[in-house]
């Protein structure tokens, strides 16, 4: 059903937790905007945000492609966010203690391969483990190669870090320039103007190159989902060993999807590296791993607008505690609040909704149709949509 | 150089050894991989700060440590102990969740342990108000330089664990932790009070990590992070010890606490791998271990 044929028959199809997050982005956008025409919140500002919700989409769509399709407990979601960005950042900065200063599309195409590769190091050992060994086995190795990019100065620049990272389009024909070709616009007038300057469109440019990731990997992914290889990977997910027995060879699928969920991660990297232009050891931290399994776990295991949403809401609760901090009454810092709320939001998930607030609907594959085959033979469709039973 | 680095790896190991049995008994009883194990530890190690801060040292003192601070350590079992049962009566037992979904959910209490900590204790460093030692004066002419606090930490965590081992071997709650462990359900159906063994397991293995927490703190600092960067090297210790045997996490914690303390004699042989990757050679281990003999080195080969 299609929203613009029958916008009403649409929304009463909708699931009343798809009607409770319609309704509460709605509300937020609204929001946003009358921050943005009241001046509370400044464009460049808001657009850094944008930002870095696409970044947590594209991480949250990243894991959504391992541990929703197909199962995979990965918490080494911060290394290849990591390599990611040091991949595209000792290719292409000026203070990198390699000698290449590459363009950043160069870059681009290191950090994919850095990443493939350390999928396949990763993976080949611990994908043939037990669920919860592989979770244990990857926050392991994630901290490798956090100790690595920590420690190897000569190749990393230690603890010190990486500056002089140029934007992803410097260089390009028309887009490198843009930022300082287009005028300076001011809406307006004295200290409580609006100006529209040369960072602005700088962070608009860097907002389009992110809808553009975001874009291209949630139509890749969506496609993935739905094709036979993607009913392969939930096939895996919900009995493996039924899976084996129809004669797939569920270490390659694994592998496939484990690759594909990285070299996404890896985007996020790049993208990061390109918006920050300073990447240093302390991106690798263990707790950009969680911030992202808490995105897909609320937004929904194995939905890839779940992951789009969990994305957003990670970006607001760390930049809305951030917020909080202005506040005398609150005697203690953010950090610990973010932790906090982080915290009671798995817990609460867990208790009460582990599917998530919006779990995948109409699926052919789930779990429980292994063991429950459906009462009517002529469809498999499951009747109840998941989170209303 | 060499016995230096032995006789600080059986101080670091008591600690890991104190950590780790607590995590394999959580997950041999309870059946999933208890990422809040670390925090635990925290808690305890920031009770055992606020009650010796509160009482004092009152009066004498044993190896070097006041009375009052053995107190504080009781005191900050006490709390990690509570901490767990109240845990698992509020958020765990009323989940319907396979040990994955227990696991995540773990990762959450963990936050909310160390943020509680950090909201009252803030981000940085501190210490218990005791005064740091010289190395014993006798030991120093063999290159041996631990103080009286160590050989405390390495005694207490001693009588520690054998009391643990008597437990287990000898006391009724013992034989039951162990039926239980073997197989969950024959114990049920035998009798076993399963619900009431988990408690308990809750309250040795908390009590244990809030015991190793208060020695990490004596032994380098307390900060809220201390126990969640211990929890990955306390991980390494139960796998290879073998997860859900006590005896494998004893010796796979005295393992991992001496590796990790020996390696500074790896570049002496020629090995260029410096003591900064002390922990990732305790992480390569276990996933050797994880891949080649998943029921560690104790357990039976799979």
């Amino acid at each position: 059903m299609s929203l613009v044929e029958d916008p009403k028959g649409y929304w009463t199809d909708l699931t009343v937790a798809e009607k409770g997050v319609s309704g509460a982005v709605v509300g937020f956008a609204l929001l946003l905007v009358f921050s943005l025409v009241t001046g509370g919140l400044a464009p460049t500002y808001f657009l850094y945000l944008v930002g870095l919700a696409g970044m947590y989409a594209l991480l949250s769509l990243g894991l959504n492609s391992q541990w929703g399709f197909s199962g995979l407990i990965n918490f080494s979601v911060a290394a290849f966010f990591g390599i990611g960005a040091y991949g595209t950042a000792l290719a292409s900065a000026s203070s990198s203690p390699l000698p290449y200063d590459l363009a950043p599309v160069v870059g681009l195409l290191a950090a994919l391969v850095l990443a493939a590769l350390l999928a396949l190091f990763i993976g080949i050992p611990t994908l043939r483990l037990r669920a919860d060994y592989l979770a244990i086995a990857s926050i392991g190795l994630a901290e490798v190669v956090r100790l690595i990019v920590l420690n190897q100065d000569n190749w990393t620049n230690g603890s010190e870090g990486v500056r002089g990272i140029p934007g992803f389009f410097d260089g390009w024909p028309v887009l490198g320039t843009l930022p300082e070709t287009m005028p300076t616009l001011v809406f307006g007038s004295g200290p409580g103007a609006t100006v529209l300057n040369t960072p602005f469109w700088q962070a608009l440019l860097n907002v389009g190159l992110v809808l553009a990731l975001v874009g291209v990997s949630y139509l890749v992914l969506r496609r993935a989902h739905r094709s036979p290889w993607g009913r392969v990977l939930r096939t895996i997910r919900s009995d493996e060993d039924l899976a084996r027995a129809l004669g797939k060879n569920t270490y390659s699928f694994k592998m496939q999807s484990f690759v594909l969920g990285s070299l996404i991660m890896a985007l996020a990297g790049v993208f990061y590296a390109h918006l920050n232009l300073y990447v240093s050891p302390g991106d690798l931290d263990p707790i950009t791993t969680f911030y992202v399994w808490v995105a897909v776990i609320l937004g929904g295991s194995g939905s890839n607008r779940g992951a789009l949403f969990g994305g957003v809401v990670i970006v607001a609760i760390r930049e809305g505690t951030r917020f909080l901090n202005g506040f005398e009454f609150i005697p203690f810092a953010a950090a610990p609040l973010r932790l906090l709320l982080i915290g009671v939001i798995i817990v609460l998930l867990m208790r009460f909704r582990p599917q998530g607030v919006l779990p995948p609907q109409r699926e052919l594959i789930w779990p429980k149709t292994v063991d429950e085959a459906p009462e009517q033979l002529d469809s498999g469709v499951r009747e109840t949509k998941a989170g209303e039973r | 150089m060499v016995l230096d680095q032995l006789a600080s790896g059986l101080v670091f190991s008591s600690i890991i050894v104190l950590g780790s049995i607590g995590l394999s008994l959580v997950y041999s009883i309870a059946n999933f991989a208890n990422f809040a194990h670390g925090d635990t530890m925290t808690i305890g190690a920031y009770t055992s700060l606020v009650t010796f801060g509160a009482i004092g040292g009152l009066g004498g003192a044993v190896l070097g440590i006041p009375i009052g601070f053995f107190v504080a350590i009781v005191a900050g079992i006490a709390m990690a102990a509570l901490v767990a049962v109240v845990t698992e009566k509020l958020v765990y037992d009323g989940m319907e969740l396979d040990s994955i979904g227990l696991l995540i959910a773990s990762i959450g209490l963990a936050f909310i342990y160390r943020a509680v900590v950090q909201i009252g204790f803030g981000a940085q460093s501190t210490r218990y108000g005791i005064q740091s030692l010289r190395p014993i004066e006798w030991l120093v002419p063999y290159g041996v330089r631990i103080t009286l606090h160590d050989v405390a930490i390495f005694v207490s965590a001693v009588v520690l664990v054998s009391g643990l081992h008597l437990l287990l071997q000898y006391s009724d709650l013992g034989r039951k932790m162990r039926a239980m462990a073997d197989n969950p359900d024959l114990a049920r159906v035998s009798g076993i009070r399963t619900d009431r063994v988990k408690l308990w397991t809750w309250v040795i293995g908390a009590g244990l990590a809030g015991a190793g927490g208060a020695f990490l703190g004596l032994y380098s600092q307390l900060t809220p992070r201390m126990g969640f960067n211990l929890l990955l090297l306390i991980f390494a210790a139960v796998i290879l010890g073998g997860i859900g045997s006590v005896y494998g996490a004893m010796l796979g914690g005295f393992l991992i606490g001496m590796i990790n303390q020996l390696t500074p004699l790896l570049s002496n042989v020629g090995i260029p791998i410096g003591i900064e990757y002390a922990d990732a050679i305790a992480f390569v281990i276990m996933v050797v271990v994880l891949l080649f003999r998943p029921n560690g080195i104790a357990g039976e080969a799979s």
